[in-house]
């Protein structure tokens, strides 16, 4: 890696706090400055979970019970609730799927925007034309009229950009993204990973983003990390991942998607069965069950994860060698 | 021996401010039997309330729609009885669209016995059949839904459908809500079923890739109006009307890696309020090629190749 390191998780482990199950196991990977790091995988795989923990959001019921979060020299997982709060927002921001259960219903934008620099105590004359800039630079039409709206006056597309607007208020570092536009149709889809494209360019801004989807992250990220059943398989740059994934569960999802254009309309390649629950993965490769290339010691060992130069794998037998 | 949907018209009055939702304007499809049509097209122009009056949910205000020259509300009209329902459709979330406290087998044997297709003895058989065909294991009868997967609940869904014997099956985005690495299985499945039983498929979907995919015939919506219709390759590899143009722009292709040029936006602004409809031609206030003409005079389908039609004076 190039950069500096801005954000390096190690060994995180996640789990429910009664009848512990594992949720995420031995995840770890880094975030250069100003870099863009994807996080694709599916439901359950721990993809969430794992962005939550760096900010110490973890719902009740699950908690963080090995590793560590280091965000420039602090380790996150060991401040109180209050050093935390300060890191939120201010260096570290994040943005939901569900723009609405980030917003406050009842309260006008304007006054919830100019909050946000309130509560980390540094409001003063300007903070209303910067509120009125952000606003303007997300593609809000109308700015003074806006401010003075409700967030159900807006579209979905809207309320995105506002909750945008909202995290780059404070100017962070890191901005976590999950999922924001799969809720979105693909028109505005993509109209609001080109904001957060250009915003994150014009500040040098480090990113990390969350999807399911491989199409979301392919042009927006530099580094690509692949979780399946509570484990990252698979990481590399998008070019490697794309061009010659080496996990078979990487290589297969890839294979299974149809393409939006062309002429070819062969049956898709299909993964059989389903994903593993990460705490029923024990003693051996989570996706052994699924797998063409598995051999008998997938089924009885984990997999180690093998890093080399800028990628690793944690597999066996990976496609094109170790 | 088709699908011929005439003119269709479908208005909601919303009673609290006295308004109308123009739902559907203006809808002309005929789709021959065994083909696949394809229906694309953003939250709210209009593909699930096609949905809902082709299945007979709902009934038009203005228009028809038969299948096989039966209009589809006779058909099934009185389907409780005796008439199997020769139309049937299949939802998006297999989480809400079966019963939680139902088993497998009941929630299908449930169709068999309400339509009267088999003798009381052979329904358990005719169960089994059914599980076959979608590709479950006959042990499944005895689980409730909260223990399967969601793609093996979009199966019991869909042996849910077949189970009433329909020719015409309307499958309103049945892969969105599934894992990604389980939607090419149901894919795969959907085109078995099709060859296998001779089922016409009405696809509906907002992923163009899986439209791509499954479709014979392509009808490209925007609020209530069908812009752009032709054979998959037509209206896919070769889209005229500047909404199918950006559309296709828009959708995150995998194939494509490492261009952040490709996110460059192509279409500006959202699509506006189906109550109070844009004079003309409804996309031209985001449309790259408007002109003056278009704000004033509506579009409608013509035909620019054999076939291949697009409701748009620029195409």
């Amino acid at each position: 890696m190039t950069q500096p390191l801005l954000l390096s998780v190690k060994d995180l482990g996640i789990s429910t706090v009664q009848d512990p199950r594992t949720l995420v196991n031995q995840v770890s990977f880094d975030i250069g400055l100003g870099e863009a790091v994807g996080v694709v995988g599916e439901s359950g795989s721990g993809k969430t979970l794992s962005a939550l923990s760096i900010l110490g959001l973890l719902p009740r019921g699950v908690e963080v019970v090995s590793g560590s979060v280091t965000f420039k020299d602090k380790n996150l997982l060991t401040l109180n609730n209050e050093e935390l709060r300060k890191i939120r927002g201010n260096e570290i921001a994040m943005i939901y799927q569900d723009p609405m259960t980030a917003l406050n219903p009842v309260m006008k934008l304007g006054k919830q925007l100019l909050e946000v620099i309130a509560s980390h105590g540094g409001i003063n004359e300007s903070s209303q034309n910067q509120v009125r800039a952000l606003l303007s630079e997300v593609g809000i039409p109308d700015v003074n009229r806006a401010m003075e709206s409700y967030p159900h006056e807006f579209s979905g597309g809207m309320r995105q950009r506002i909750m945008i607007a909202m995290a780059l208020l404070l100017s962070p570092q890191l901005l976590i993204a999950d999922e924001p536009t799969t809720a979105l149709d693909v028109t505005i889809q993509q109209q609001i990973l080109a904001l957060v494209s250009e915003a994150r360019k014009k500040r040098n801004m480090s990113m990390l983003w969350i999807t399911h989807d491989l199409g979301v992250v392919a042009n927006l990220v530099d580094r690509l990390n692949v979780m399946y059943a509570g484990r990252i398989v698979e990481s590399g740059t998008v070019e490697e991942i794309f061009r010659k994934p080496k996990h078979p569960y990487t290589a297969g999802l890839l294979s299974s998607l149809p393409t939006s254009t062309g002429t070819n309309r062969e049956r898709l390649t299909s993964i059989s069965g389903v994903p593993e629950k990460p705490w029923l993965v024990g003693n051996s490769c989570g996706f052994a069950a699924r797998c063409s290339r598995a051999q008998a010691r997938c089924h009885s060992e984990v997999p180690p994860t093998v890093i080399t130069d800028n990628s690793s794998v944690a597999c066996f037998f990976p496609l094109g060698g170790n | 021996m088709s699908l011929e949907i005439e003119d269709v018209e479908k208005l909601y009055k919303i009673v609290s401010t006295d308004t109308v939702i123009h739902a559907l304007n203006g809808i002309d499809i005929s789709l021959p039997a065994g083909k696949t049509l394809g229906i694309v097209g953003e939250s709210g122009c209009g593909k699930s309330t096609l949905a809902r009056l082709v299945t007979g949910l709902e009934a038009p205000n203005q228009g028809s729609i038969t299948w096989k020259g039966l209009p589809i509300h006779d058909v099934n009209k009185g389907s409780f009885s005796t008439k199997k329902s020769v139309v049937q459709l299949v939802f998006q979330d297999p989480y809400s669209s079966l019963n939680p406290r139902q088993r497998i087998g009941d929630a299908i044997s449930e169709i068999i016995t309400v339509h009267n297709l088999v003798e009381k003895n052979m329904v358990e058989t005719r169960v089994s059949e059914l599980l076959s065909l979608v590709g479950l294991a006959d042990d499944l009868k005895n689980r409730y839904p909260h223990q399967l997967s969601g793609g093996q609940r979009q199966r019991v869904s869909i042996a849910r459908a077949l189970a009433a014997e329909p020719s015409l099956l309307v499958l309103d985005e049945p892969v969105s809500a599934l894992d990604v690495s389980v939607r090419a299985e149901v894919m795969n499945l959907l085109l078995d079923l099709r060859a296998k039983l001779g089922l016409t498929y009405i696809f509906i979907s907002h992923d163009l890739a899986m439209i791509r995919y499954i479709s014979d015939l392509v009808a490209v919506m925007y609020l209530g109006k069908i812009v752009e219709f032709g054979s998959w390759e037509q209206v896919i590899n070769d889209p005229q009307h500047p909404y199918t143009q950006a559309l296709i722009q828009a959708m995150p292709d995998h194939t494509v890696i490492g261009n952040p040029e490709s996110l460059a936006k192509t279409l500006e602004g959202e699509v506006p309020d189906p109550v109070n409809l844009p004079t003309g031609c409804a996309f031209h206030l985001r449309c790259v090629k408007a002109t003056p003409a278009c704000a004033v005079e509506p579009q409608s389908l013509r035909e620019i190749s054999s076939n291949h039609l697009v409701a748009c004076m620029e195409a």
